[in-house]
């Protein structure tokens, strides 16, 4: 039996906004290749949470965290609090879908070829094989095929979210964090993201904020919750 | 008895409204008819583009509107790209507290008087243009220059804002994928950014044609159309402020209606330039 | 971070760029504090003539900015007392009444008056000082009067646009509170809207009241002169302290006027700097709560 590895460890983390704390002395402990459902009430700090580990709130006045955070991407642990690898390269192993699907105002094939503009691969061969890999990984590549070149604010809610995360996942990502990936969707665009989770397991580390206990219970392996700054397995 | 209020409130809201309508139009009419006189006698395309010498009877323009071209052109070429290498640093590129004090600056420069600019660089540039090139010092190089750096601070805030006021979600977007400061602005913020930028750029074009004292402190005024940077010039707008001492019933005089007939199209056109962009730019979703 | 040609050219180039603007600030300023703080003081600004006596208007000050200080504080009264009601009521009218035919129409003419030169504004003024001068009186000519009035005419669009705009930015909620509860449109504007557009009106107005005291063009057509003492009359001819700037710079005939001209700056720099960062404040305070427009 394989033993299940760390992938994410999270050592008395406290963060604040200015004066105002938003969490305490957290610790963690995230497993590879698992969905961790993250639960509690609005406003408590889970986007913050998922934020700490790809550093999204760096450009944010008066945003600090003190604590460790660890994650091991590849062989190696990094620091996202300490800033010991370079932010960019952080974001592309440590992926975000956002709550509110933002495709960018272009065409589907250039949202989904843009990650790797960033990172510098330019080959269009690469582009277009690794482009296809990831649309199909999305269940989203047999819609979109023969449309690749139309602009991607024509799709559905549900595809938008699914081209979004398409468009994380081309580059690879070892950890993926999800906002309330399908609060802005309806019940059968959701279900096919909640399989989509699911799958994606096999690739990656998912961390999930969720509202909906019943979402949590078909996707989850571990729960946990965010309440009075303090994070509890459930 | 409210009822009445009321309409004599619009009535006099409305009254200033179309006062202010009229004065705008009326300027354009009372230059046209007092530099009247000039066009008569089928002078008119010769005002425009002959040379100005009033002792042999020559009362074309063109060496102004030449003049007026060169320093407004040297003016932009000299304060596009300073603006919008700032305003790259001030809306992305640089960290908060720089942002903040590059705001902070450049808002203080928009309310620098313009004699102000004017009078150090007569002290401060001039020498200096005829120490290192000779001449007179008085020209177009050093009017272009002060012009260029008069006109940046509100280049630079305009540019700023229209890059700012894209949405945020996407510059988001691409942060979490992985772009940094720098590729933020280039691949989303600077295309969504571009009528906006194109808009500021027509503006400052109408300010640099029309400022008068620059030219007027700094640029030479001889009367004769530029050839090189070196040289003097006199604009439109300067013509204006030096032939008024002339006798009012000359036709040197009603010259300087001419020059103020130029300028309202040029800057007229410009605005409509403008209001065209921004009418676009609101299309696109 | 791999950054291909294109983004290291912009980096650079951004950097440069702000540099040189940066070093041309500060070496603007610092020579005119060099050259102007020398000679600031109450020599400056009165003369020989005792600071008391020329303040009250007994004494003529000769030697000192005081008239042209005087002027430009005259000129400033009187162009904003003339604008300002005019410009706000325009504004209201837009932002209220109008309809969409004339909000476009009265829009471009707006504009168009923002874009139009300042020394061309200053020809109209003149214009209309002659049409005066030919047909009500001989005793009309340029001015105080007619400066003030194209003063007026210059900075009515800055009054005008900030009106209009603080209106319109309010949030909805706010216009339909007051008339649910019975108000008329005019007892609307009165009680609510203006109270809460303040600030982005006040703007709108120091911002104009700055211009006028900083331009040059319009004055010059108009009516001012070298020397003229205090304003006696608004049919008379009057200083101002920028024109007395302009002045200095072609006709100085001593180093202690050039000192003088750079104390004048000095101190025209700082009315107008101190004007202008207060308007921004105010429409700072205003903008958090609007949505973004370029």
């Amino acid at each position: 039996m394989m033993e299940t590895k760390d992938k994410i460890i999270v050592k008395g983390v406290s963060f604040f906004y200015g004066r105002n704390q938003v969490l305490n002395n957290i610790h963690a402990k995230f497993a590879e290749h698992t969905i961790t459902a993250i639960t509690g009430p609005s406003g408590q700090g889970k986007s913050t949470l998922l934020g700490l580990f790809n550093c999204m709130w760096d450009e944010i006045p008066g945003a600090r965290g003190s604590g460790e955070i660890r994650i091991r991407l590849g062989d190696e642990w990094v620091s996202p609090l300490k800033k010991d690898i370079p932010l960019p390269l952080l974001r592309r192993k440590v992926a975000l879908i956002f709550q509110e699907p933002n495709p960018l105002p272009m065409s589907i094939a250039r949202n989904m070829a843009f990650p790797l503009m960033l990172a510098g691969v330019r080959d269009k061969s690469i582009v277009a094989a690794k482009v296809q890999k990831a649309l199909s990984q999305a269940f989203l590549w047999e819609e979109v095929k023969d449309r690749l070149e139309e602009s991607a604010l024509d799709l559905s809610g549900g595809q938008k979210q699914r081209l979004c995360i398409a468009r994380a996942l081309v580059l690879e990502p070892e950890v993926l964090l999800c906002d309330e990936p399908t609060s802005s969707l309806d019940a059968r665009a959701a279900g096919i993201i909640e399989d989509l989770l699911v799958r994606l397991r096999s690739q990656c580390t998912l961390l999930v904020v969720s509202h909906y206990m019943d979402q949590v219970r078909r996707v989850a392996d571990e729960v946990m919750t965010l309440q009075d700054q303090n994070l509890r397995r459930i | 008895m409210r009822a009445s209020k009321e309409t004599v409130a619009k009535g006099i809201f409305l009254f200033c409204a179309m006062a202010s309508a009229v004065i705008i139009a009326s300027i354009l009419l009372f230059m046209v008819a007092l530099g009247l006189p000039l066009f008569k006698g089928g002078a008119f395309f010769s005002v425009w583009t002959g040379a100005w010498a009033p002792h042999q009877g020559y009362y074309g323009i063109w060496p102004m509107i030449a003049g007026t071209l060169w320093i407004a052109t040297l003016a932009m070429a000299l304060c596009l790209p300073l603006s919008l290498g700032a305003s790259f640093v001030i809306t992305s590129l640089g960290g908060p507290r720089l942002r903040r004090m590059l705001n902070a600056l450049v808002r203080f420069m928009t309310g620098i008087p313009t004699v102000i600019y004017g009078f150090v660089g007569i002290f401060l540039l001039v020498p200096l243009i005829r120490e290192g090139f000779g001449g007179a010092g008085m020209c177009v190089l050093a009017a272009g220059i002060i012009l260029a750096v008069l006109i940046s601070p509100t280049m630079v805030l305009f540019f700023s804002d229209s890059l700012q006021s894209v949405d945020p979600a996407n510059v988001q977007a691409a942060k979490a994928l992985g772009a940094d400061r720098v590729q933020r602005l280039l691949y989303v913020m600077l295309p969504k950014a571009f009528g906006g930028l194109a808009s500021g750029f027509i503006l400052a074009l109408g300010r640099a044609l029309g400022d008068t004292l620059i030219a007027l402190m700094l640029a030479g005024n001889a009367v004769r159309a530029p050839h090189g940077l070196l040289e003097p010039a006199r604009t439109l707008t300067a013509h204006i402020a030096l032939v008024k001492a002339a006798d009012f019933d000359s036709l040197e005089f009603r010259s300087i209606f001419a020059c103020g007939i130029a300028l309202y199209l040029f800057t007229t056109a410009a605005t409509v330039a403008v209001r065209w962009i921004e009418r676009e730019r609101m299309m696109v979703p | 971070m791999i950054h291909n040609l294109a983004e290291k050219v912009v980096l650079f180039f951004s950097w440069v760029t702000t540099l040189v603007l940066g070093l041309s600030v500060s070496i603007f300023l610092g020579y005119l504090l060099w050259k102007g703080f020398p000679s600031l003081g109450p020599k400056l600004i009165f003369g020989q003539a005792d600071p008391l006596m020329a303040v009250l208007g007994r004494v003529r000050v000769f030697d000192g900015i005081f008239p042209a200080i005087a002027g430009t504080i005259c000129l400033v009264g009187l162009s904003a007392g003339l604008a300002l009601p005019v410009g706000v009521c325009s504004g209201i009218y837009l932002a209220e009444y109008a309809g969409p035919g004339m909000k476009k129409l009265l829009g471009i003419l707006f504009d168009i008056l923002a874009g139009i030169p300042s020394i061309v504004i200053g020809l109209f003024g003149f214009s209309l000082a002659v049409f005066l001068h030919r047909h009500f009186s001989s005793r009309v000519g340029p001015c105080l009067l007619i400066s003030a009035v194209s003063l007026a005419v210059l900075v009515l669009p800055y009054i005008v646009r900030s009106t209009q705009r603080s209106l319109e930015e309010l949030p909805a909620g706010i216009r339909k509170t007051a008339l649910a509860l019975g108000a008329s449109k005019l007892q609307n504007i009165a009680y609510v809207l203006i109270p809460n557009a303040l600030s982005g009106i006040s703007s709108g107005v120091i911002l104009a009241i700055g211009r006028c005291a900083e331009d040059t063009a319009v004055i010059l057509l108009t009516g001012v002169v070298a020397t003229a003492g205090i304003p006696s009359s608004l049919l008379s001819q009057y200083e101002a302290l920028p024109f007395y700037i302009y002045y200095i710079s072609n006709q100085y005939s001593s180093r202690a006027e050039l000192s003088q001209g750079y104390g004048a700056c000095l101190i025209l720099l700082v009315i107008c700097a101190v004007l202008f960062m207060l308007a921004y404040g105010m429409t700072k305070h205003l903008s958090y709560r609007t949505l973004y427009r370029a």
